[in-house]
């Protein structure tokens, strides 16, 4: 009987230990194109209850889908160049805190309803230092399709997002000219400012 | 997710008709000034850029976005939607020029029956028939000649109404105006053109406002990119891989706000971008 139970708990405690383990390791082992493809597929799944659910529920869904593909906190480092290293640790805290919270929020609001998206895979390719591009696109009823390239790098035993590419516009390019030009012209706390203002009105509009 | 800020860029870019004179005088001007204050080497001029970029903004508040409301007001989208397929379709005459300057041959026979099937069949360019029978619209212009030909871009510069261009663009924006009949129409039909044009990126412009921390540098990093990304055919990988670039971070050796140098690409990896950005070479 107390062997019976001991395997009984044993069974528990593997199933358990499974279970978690499924959801601490939620991308690892999936290639480069299959994080793309899961987050895509979340992201139009979010899209077509989009309407439903709203802007703070449509955050609330892709949270961790994003989180989970995307490595945010290599990508808050890579948008202030070099002005990281003489950003405080404290500031380096809250900026990627924020941009962790914009970065959702901007899914959140550009992605907030469904009329027939659909994204279709290209081709895949290893860059020279050992990252992989996802060439994907988006088609869009009754428009062009939008090219949308996918640049990941090995993070631990995942693969993750650091950079989109929409139709050769480069996003992390972008928002690196913003966040460096902002921190030298204007400073810290006008970027975390001007940040909070963005999110603030993705909520709203 | 910048989808429609290239059509937004572009369409800024085709207010093109009026102050090339006004422009060559900025360029002038602008090689003596705010040079200081440079951070980026592709903007060397940002103080009068960004001055220029103002001046641009107001306009548009206090002029060009109110007729255009009233346009949009006063004329239904299948209007506005045929106004701009007519002045499209004659641009594509400058297209079919620059695909022969390239030696796009078979874009350039493609785009010739896209003319010709829009002029007829699509009563003198109102509609757009072409696109469905798979003749796709393609963006060709004479910077894009310039940049095949090796021409580098040179500086960026926001020119007075036309808004952004760079060094290379001045006699490219020159070429391409003359070779659009709709140059010769005379000004009241160049002035429908204007106002279409604007009313049609309203979107646009208001993605802009909408997606940017500092308007002025968001405009300017989609347009070069935007621009090399037409000029390679989407062979160009500048910006994707920026692997070195933290590994220069870490070390402390990157100057700040220096361009980051594409990656080396194997070309035949990328064929397939050629084939979805330019399927008709």
């Amino acid at each position: 009987m107390i062997l019976k139970n001991i395997k009984l708990i044993v069974v528990l405690m593997m199933s358990m230990l499974t279970t978690s383990a499924v959801f601490a390791q939620d991308d690892v082992g999936l290639t480069a194109k299959q994080v793309v493809e899961k987050f895509q597929s979340e992201l139009i799944a979010v899209m077509k209850d989009g309407k439903k659910l709203g802007y703070a529920g449509r955050y609330e869904k892709l949270s961790e889908p994003i989180s989970n593909s995307h490595d945010l906190t290599k990508i808050a480092r890579i948008v202030v160049g070099k002005e990281w290293e003489k950003l405080s640790e404290d500031q380096q805290q809250k900026l990627t805190d924020i941009f962790i919270r914009l970065s959702i929020s901007s899914y959140a609001h550009n992605f907030k309803d469904y009329s027939g998206e659909s994204f279709g895979f290209d081709s895949e390719e290893e860059t020279t230092r050992g990252g992989v591009v996802v060439h994907t696109h988006l088609v869009i009823p009754n428009d062009k399709p939008v090219k949308f390239d996918y640049m990941l790098k090995e993070k631990g035993n995942s693969w993750r997002i650091i950079n989109i590419i929409a139709n050769g516009v480069s996003d992390l390019a972008l928002k690196r000219s913003e966040y460096t030009t902002i921190l030298q012209r204007e400073g810290f706390e006008v970027l975390m400012t001007k940040i909070n203002e963005k999110i603030d009105s993705y909520s709203k509009l | 997710m910048p989808i429609n800020v290239n059509s937004s860029i572009n369409i800024r870019l085709k207010v093109i008709s009026v102050s090339l004179v006004m422009a060559v005088a900025l360029a002038a001007c602008a090689t003596t000034t705010g040079v200081e204050h440079a951070t980026n080497k592709d903007d060397p001029y940002e103080n009068v850029n960004r001055a220029m970029y103002h001046f641009n903004d107001k306009l548009d508040d206090y002029l060009a976005a109110p007729v255009s409301k009233v346009y949009n007001k006063v004329t239904p989208q299948f209007a506005r939607t045929g106004v701009f397929n007519f002045f499209s379709n004659l641009k594509n005459i400058n297209v079919i020029v620059n695909d022969a300057l390239q030696a796009k041959f078979m874009q350039g026979a493609r785009d010739s029956g896209r003319f010709l099937l829009n002029s007829t069949l699509g009563l003198g360019g109102f509609v757009d028939v072409a696109t469905d029978t798979g003749l796709d619209l393609n963006v060709e212009d004479f910077d894009q000649t310039l940049a095949v030909w090796g021409v580098p871009a040179g500086s960026y510069l926001v020119l007075p109404i036309i808004g952004p261009s760079t060094m290379r663009g001045i006699p490219g924006a020159a070429f391409d105006v003359a070779a659009n009949p709709s140059t010769y129409l005379g000004v009241p039909i160049q002035l429908v053109s204007l106002l279409n044009t604007r009313a049609t990126a309203e979107g646009s412009l208001k993605f802009i406002d909408e997606a940017s921390l500092d308007p002025y540098v968001f405009t300017r990093e989609s347009f070069l990119q935007w621009r090399n990304n037409l000029a390679t055919d989407g062979k160009s990988e500048s910006s994707m891989d920026f692997g070195d670039d933290l590994d220069e971070l870490n070390s402390g050796t990157k100057q700040s706000g220096a361009k980051i140098e594409p990656a080396p690409q194997d070309i035949s990896k990328t064929k397939h971008k050629l084939e979805l950005l330019a399927p008709l070479q």
